[in-house]
């Protein structure tokens, strides 16, 4: 079963296409990296992934044929925006509460758990938290919701070495314990080749390539940063690899 | 369901329960908190003063009322002392001001209150970018901004509908006393189930501008705008028109009388000389009639040499009439305007 699936998937802001003729089946079980340069249309394909955004061109469904942003989608994805947007004003305890509050499944033992380990105080405001804990309370939230897809949109992009680092490791701990599909995006793929083991590199709103970690680097006998890069610089002489399940 | 066996399950056949109105209200009433307690304190403040005038000028009233007999130079004292209650200068807390003060400063209440409940509630998800949470939670962004419009639009218009209760009956006096009459402008807004439906007018126009914008503060600056046009539109032009007014011979004016729209004179040739043309009358009129100190004594001479005096009025006794005209079309305006902001956040994107 695909988690994200999108057919000629396009979305036009005004007269620029963000994102064109995207066509994609991201099979589950995987943690994907979706890579490329600012502006390549990452963000623009994950909103439209999780029903922010609606396409101009396409579609997209997830989880198996459900349309996007319906509410079994809703339920079962679970989305951390770019800066892991949350109410600055409540204190930790109150935006558990309110994300409890606004789901039908949760998981509070789990988050408070996550918490304490993370050394987050529940009577901390979360506009007090540092940027690192910030995006671990984000990310608490997200898998409280005992999604069966997370979605992660730049998350590293505003954290410093270490917070990353441990963010990566939370990530990836949840994806295991869980056994839940991951996809995040970056610009820079250093952060993510350790990880990941699916990759979309996405430039000027198209999909360069797609495809397991293990099959692009049998086909193209390079390292996964080389392959990137060529992708990104559009000096590919590589075929086009679709994500075959 | 807890997903914990495979990777990606299959999507559930089952109808999924949505999340209830129970627990979004809480969502909302706990982000709202701190309008909630700003507002409280707002009207709070309105209603201690309210409370210890209207004690007082109730008190005062029913001492006039009960004086007997009424021709008596005491009684007619104590309701020319009772003037000041209207016109300021016994007023412990706003010194100087009277009831005419007072209600011209409520007037501003129910834009300021909906502007200031209504506006920041989408527009504030924009700025900090948070309605890219709201939306992706399991609740779904329809339920999600139901909750948040609706029970702050019920609320609000609650507790200003009794706070009106509240001013009728601080208010009471003025009208009993024929100060005022209930229909003219400066005193209909704030009776009845106008000072409430206007304040849900301005939270919801506040919410749908807020929504449009995206910004919290162009969103109140709008709403206000709106808001005094509209308001003043209504009182000089929309609202003398809901029924049609009431023609009578005479200028039995004064406030029992209701809302004197116009007056007119009628010439014993028929002629019909309206009130800014009167002076071509008065030219005629000998000089001790035309000044003399009693404002009667010119309307008695037309009389006497066979003018006939008109008005056009809304009487007092269509006051609640009036109120549920008004009251109606503000809410079919208000329930629109958060159907649309509805509307927006289902259409609009990220």
């Amino acid at each position: 079963m695909n988690v994200i699936e999108s057919t000629g998937l396009g979305k036009r802001y005004r007269r620029k296409w963000a994102l064109r003729d995207c066509t994609l089946a991201i099979p589950g079980g995987h943690i994907v990296a979706l890579v490329g340069p600012n502006g390549a249309g990452k963000t623009t394909l994950l909103t439209m992934a999780v029903g922010l955004t609606r396409p101009t061109l396409g579609s997209v469904t997830v989880l198996g044929g459900e349309p996007a942003g319906s509410p079994a989608a809703l339920d079962r994805i679970a989305f951390v925006a770019q800066d892991a947007p949350l109410y600055r004003n409540l204190p930790v305890a109150d935006m558990l509460h309110l994300a409890r509050n606004l789901n039908m499944r949760w998981d509070q033992r789990r988050a408070q758990d996550r918490l304490e380990q993370l050394e987050i105080p529940l009577s901390q405001k979360v506009g007090e938290l540092s940027g690192g804990q910030k995006a671990q309370l984000a990310l608490t939230i997200a898998l409280a919701r005992r999604p069966a897809l997370l979605v992660l949109d730049e998350p590293l992009a505003s954290l410093d070495p270490v917070a990353r680092e441990d963010f990566m490791a939370s990530v990836v701990e949840a994806a295991r314990h869980d056994a839940i599909s991951v996809v995040l995006s970056s610009h820079v793929l250093a952060e993510l080749e350790r990880v990941a083991s699916y990759l979309i590199v996405l430039t000027r709103g198209q999909v360069q390539v797609a495809g397991t970690v293990s099959e692009l680097l049998a086909a193209h006998g390079a390292g996964l940063e080389e392959i990137a890069l060529r992708h990104l610089r559009g000096l590919s002489s590589l075929s086009r690899t679709d994500g075959a399940a | 369901m807890i997903s914990t066996t495979a990777p990606v399950q299959p999507p559930a056949t089952a109808k999924r329960r949505p999340v209830s109105w129970r627990r979004l209200a809480w969502v909302t009433l706990r982000q709202r908190r701190g309008a909630v307690i700003g507002i409280s304190v707002v009207l709070g403040v309105f209603a201690v003063y309210l409370l210890i005038m209207g004690i007082i000028q109730n008190n005062a009233y029913a001492a006039i009322a009960a004086c007997h007999p009424a021709a008596a130079t005491k009684c007619h004292e104590l309701a020319q002392s009772f003037g000041k209650y209207w016109g300021g200068g016994a007023g412990p807390v706003l010194a100087g001001g009277g009831a005419q003060t007072v209600s011209s400063l409520l007037f501003a209440l129910p834009v300021l209150l909906g502007a200031f409940a209504g506006a920041p509630l989408l527009a504030r998800e924009f700025e900090s970018g948070t309605f890219r949470f709201a939306w992706t939670q399991g609740a779904g962004r329809t339920r999600w901004a139901v909750s948040t419009l609706v029970l702050p639009a019920v609320l609000l218009t609650a507790v200003t509908g009794a706070f009106t209760a509240l001013f009728y009956w601080y208010f009471r006096p003025f009208l009993a006393i024929g100060q005022v009459s209930e229909m003219l402008p400066l005193a209909f807004a704030l009776l009845g189930l106008a000072f409430a439906a206007w304040t849900l007018f301005a939270f919801a126009f506040a919410a749908f501008s807020g929504t449009l914008f995206r910004r919290t503060v162009p969103a109140m600056a709008v709403t206000i705008v709106v808001y005094i046009v509209l308001a003043i539109a209504t009182a000089l032009a929309i609202r003398p028109h809901y029924l049609t007014p009431v023609t009578e011979q005479g200028w039995n004016g004064g406030p029992s009388a209701g809302w004197v729209l116009s007056s007119w004179v009628k010439a014993p040739n028929g002629q019909v000389i309206g009130s800014g043309d009167i002076g071509n009358v008065l030219v005629h009129a000998p000089a001790s009639v035309a000044n003399s100190p009693d404002p009667n004594a010119f309307n008695n001479w037309l009389i006497q040499h066979g003018y006939t005096l008109w008005q056009s009025v809304q009487p007092a006794s269509r006051f609640w009439q009036f109120q549920l005209i008004e009251a109606d079309w503000l809410l079919v305006v208000s329930v629109s305007l958060l159907a649309g902001a509805v509307w927006l956040v289902r259409r609009r994107g990220a």
